[in-house]
C-alpha cells in the first residue's frame, strides 16, 4: 500500500484519493448526437447511468472518456438526435 | 451555464391520427393549429410537423428581419408579429414543418409551448404526445456536483449506478454513506487500497450490520451536536430483505433516524444473479434455474416496502427511475423524514445483465413496469397514510412488459396469468390501505 500523505498513522487505512479508473474503453457502440437535431431537452443526462453527458452551448454530448456506450441516452432521446455507431467505423 | 428546454415528445407508434391535438391547438390558438399530424410511410402510419424548438434555429437564421429569436429562459423560439416582415424565408428554412402560413390571417404561425402548459398534449388520447420535462431537472440540478468519480464499474446501462448518482447529487456532501456488499459497493464507490469511488465518507458495513451502523452513527452525530448530516444507506435487496432484514426491522423498529434506500434489483447481481426474497415469480436466476423439473422462481416476492408501511416508519416510499420527477420529490421528503425517524426509500432498479435485457432499454424497462402496475409508486407517512403518486388506473397487460425481459422467456401461459393475478391482488392490496383512491399528481 501506498504511503498516505495527511492521515494519522494510529488510524485504520482510509482513502485518501479518487479511483482513476476511466470506463471509456469498455464501449463497442458510441453515441454521435446530431447538433441539427438535439433541442437541448437533457433526457439523455436524466437517464445517463454514467452521468457523462457534458453541456454545450446549443446541445448535449457524452464525455467519451467515460461513456461505456449502454445506448440508453440513443434509445430515450424524444427527437432522434442520438445515433449509436460502432467504435470500429471510426 | 446549466440550461435545458422542456420539450413536447412524439412517440410515433402511439398515435392514431384522431387530429384531437390540432383541434386543441387550434381552439387554444384562435386560429390555425400550429401542430399538424401528417400521413407517413405506410399504413396507418403517421408523422408530425411541429416546431422542435430547435438548439441553433434555422428559422432564425435565415429570418432577415430579426422576427425570430430563441427565449434563453424558456428556450422557445419567439415570433415577434411586429417585426415580421412576411417574407416565409423561416417556413422554406426549417426541415422540420415546424413553422407554417395560416390562411386565414395569411401571417406565419409556430408553437410556443403554451408556455409550458401545451393544450396538444393534455388533449392527446393515446400518449403519443408527451411533455418531456427533463430540461427542468437539468435546470434545477444540472450544476450540481455528481458525489461520485466518473469512473464506477457498474455494467453498462446500469440502473443502481444511475440512482446512485441522481441520489447523491441530490443529497449533496453533506452525508455519510453506507453501502453493505453488493453491486453498489462492487462497482467501486468504496474503493480500496487508500482509493474511494465516493466524494462522501463512505463504509462498507457487513450485509447485516448496517442498519445498526447507522444507528450508531447518527446517535454520535446527535451526541456532538451535528443535526445536519443525513446518514443514509444505498442498499441492495439481499441488505436489506434478506441478510440485512432484521437490522433494517430493528432500527425502523427503535425509530432511528437513518435514511435507508434499497435499490431493488430483485436478485443477488453482485455474486451471480442468485435469488433473493424480492425476486419475482417465475424469474430465472442462476438459484432457480429453468429446466425440466423447475421452470424459474416458484415463490411470490415479498413486498418489502409494505413490510416497511408496517413498522410505521416516518416515511416510506417506492420509486421507479422511470418517473424521475417523482423519484426527486421523494428523495426530499425522504432526508427530510431521516431528521424525524426511519426514512426508507425503494427504488426499482432493472439490472441489465441479471434481467437479460438491452442495455439501451433500462429506462423503458423501468417506465413499462411502473405502467404495468408490476411497480406501484407510492409514499406512506403516519400523518397522511398511504398515498399513490401515480395512479395504478388503466394499466398495460402484465405480458407486455414481462416480454421485454430475457429472465421470463420461458414463461408460459399459467405463469403469466399467475404474474398478472399477483399484480392485481397486489394493487387491490394498496387500494385498500389508500387514504385516498387516486392521488393528484
Amino acid at each position: 500500500m501506498t504511503q498516505q500523505r495527511n492521515v494519522p498513522d494510529n488510524l485504520c487505512p482510509i482513502a485518501v484519493e479518487y479511483t482513476t479508473m476511466l470506463t471509456g474503453d469498455w464501449r463497442a457502440l458510441r453515441p454521435v448526437v446530431d447538433r441539427d437535431k438535439c433541442v437541448k431537452c437533457a433526457t439523455c443526462w436524466l437517464y445517463c447511468p454514467v452521468q457523462c453527458i457534458v453541456e454545450r452551448p446549443t446541445w448535449f454530448d457524452a464525455d467519451l472518456a467515460t461513456c461505456k456506450g449502454c445506448g440508453i441516452c440513443a434509445e430515450e432521446c424524444p427527437h432522434q438526435a442520438i445515433l449509436m455507431i460502432e467504435e470500429a467505423e471510426g | 451555464m446549466g440550461t435545458a428546454f422542456d420539450t413536447i415528445a412524439f412517440k410515433a407508434s402511439a398515435c392514431d391520427g384522431c387530429g384531437k391535438c390540432m383541434t386543441a391547438c387550434a381552439e387554444a390558438k384562435q386560429g390555425a393549429s400550429r401542430i399538424s399530424i401528417v400521413s407517413g410511410a405506410g399504413e396507418g402510419r403517421f408523422e408530425l410537423s411541429l416546431c422542435r424548438q430547435c438548439g441553433d434555429p434555422k428559422c432564425a437564421m435565415v429570418c432577415p428581419a430579426g422576427a425570430l429569436a430563441k427565449d434563453e429562459a424558456s428556450g422557445v423560439i419567439r415570433w415577434d408579429a411586429n417585426q415580421c416582415v412576411d417574407c416565409l424565408l423561416c417556413t422554406a428554412g426549417c426541415s422540420f414543418g415546424g413553422i407554417s402560413v395560416d390562411s386565414h390571417t395569411a401571417r406565419v404561425a409556430k408553437c410556443d409551448q403554451c408556455d409550458g402548459d401545451p393544450a396538444c398534449v393534455k388533449a392527446c388520447p393515446t400518449g403519443a404526445l408527451e411533455w418531456v420535462t427533463a430540461g427542468s431537472v437539468f435546470k434545477k440540478y444540472g450544476d450540481r456536483e455528481d458525489m461520485f468519480v466518473p469512473g464506477l464499474s457498474g455494467c453498462q446501462g446500469c440502473n443502481s449506478e444511475l440512482i446512485m448518482r441522481h441520489a447523491m447529487r441530490k443529497i449533496g456532501r453533506n452525508a455519510v454513506l453506507a453501502t453493505p456488499p453488493g453491486c453498489i459497493p462492487g462497482m467501486g464507490s468504496v474503493g480500496y487500497n487508500g482509493k474511494t469511488g465516493t466524494k462522501v465518507p463512505v463504509f462498507h458495513p457487513l450485509l447485516t450490520n448496517t442498519a445498526s451502523m447507522l444507528a450508531g452513527i447518527r446517535r454520535y452525530y446527535d451526541r456532538i451536536g451535528r443535526k445536519d448530516i443525513v446518514v443514509m444507506a444505498l442498499a441492495g435487496d439481499g441488505g436489506t430483505s434478506d441478510c440485512g432484514f432484521h437490522a433494517v426491522s430493528g432500527a425502523a423498529e427503535r425509530g432511528e433516524k437513518v435514511l435507508y434506500v434499497c435499490v431493488d434489483n430483485e436478485g443477488y447481481m453482485n455474486t451471480g444473479m442468485q435469488r433473493s426474497s424480492t425476486t419475482p415469480f417465475g424469474s430465472w436466476t442462476s438459484t432457480t434455474p429453468v429446466g425440466e423439473h423447475m421452470r424459474g422462481k416458484t415463490q411470490d416476492a415479498k413486498n418489502l416496502p409494505l413490510i416497511m408501511v408496517a413498522h410505521k416508519c416516518a416515511y416510506v416510499a417506492t420509486a421507479s427511475t422511470g418517473y424521475m420527477e417523482d423519484l426527486y420529490a421523494k428523495l426530499d421528503k425522504a432526508v427530510e423524514a431521516s431528521f424525524r425517524g426511519f426514512s426508507y426509500l425503494h427504488i426499482y432498479s432493472p439490472c441489465p445483465t441479471g434481467w437479460r435485457i438491452p442495455s439501451s432499454k433500462v429506462i423503458e424497462a423501468c417506465r413499462m413496469s411502473v405502467d404495468s402496475n408490476f411497480v406501484t409508486l407510492w409514499e406512506y407517512t403516519r400523518e397522511g397514510g398511504l398515498r399513490f403518486t401515480r395512479s395504478p388506473d388503466r394499466p398495460i397487460p402484465i405480458r407486455d412488459y414481462v416480454k421485454l425481459l430475457g429472465k421470463y422467456r420461458h414463461l408460459d401461459e399459467a405463469q403469466l396469468d399467475h404474474i398478472q393475478a399477483r399484480v392485481d391482488e397486489q394493487v387491490a392490496l394498496l387500494r385498500m390501505m389508500a387514504a385516498e383512491p387516486v392521488a393528484a399528481e
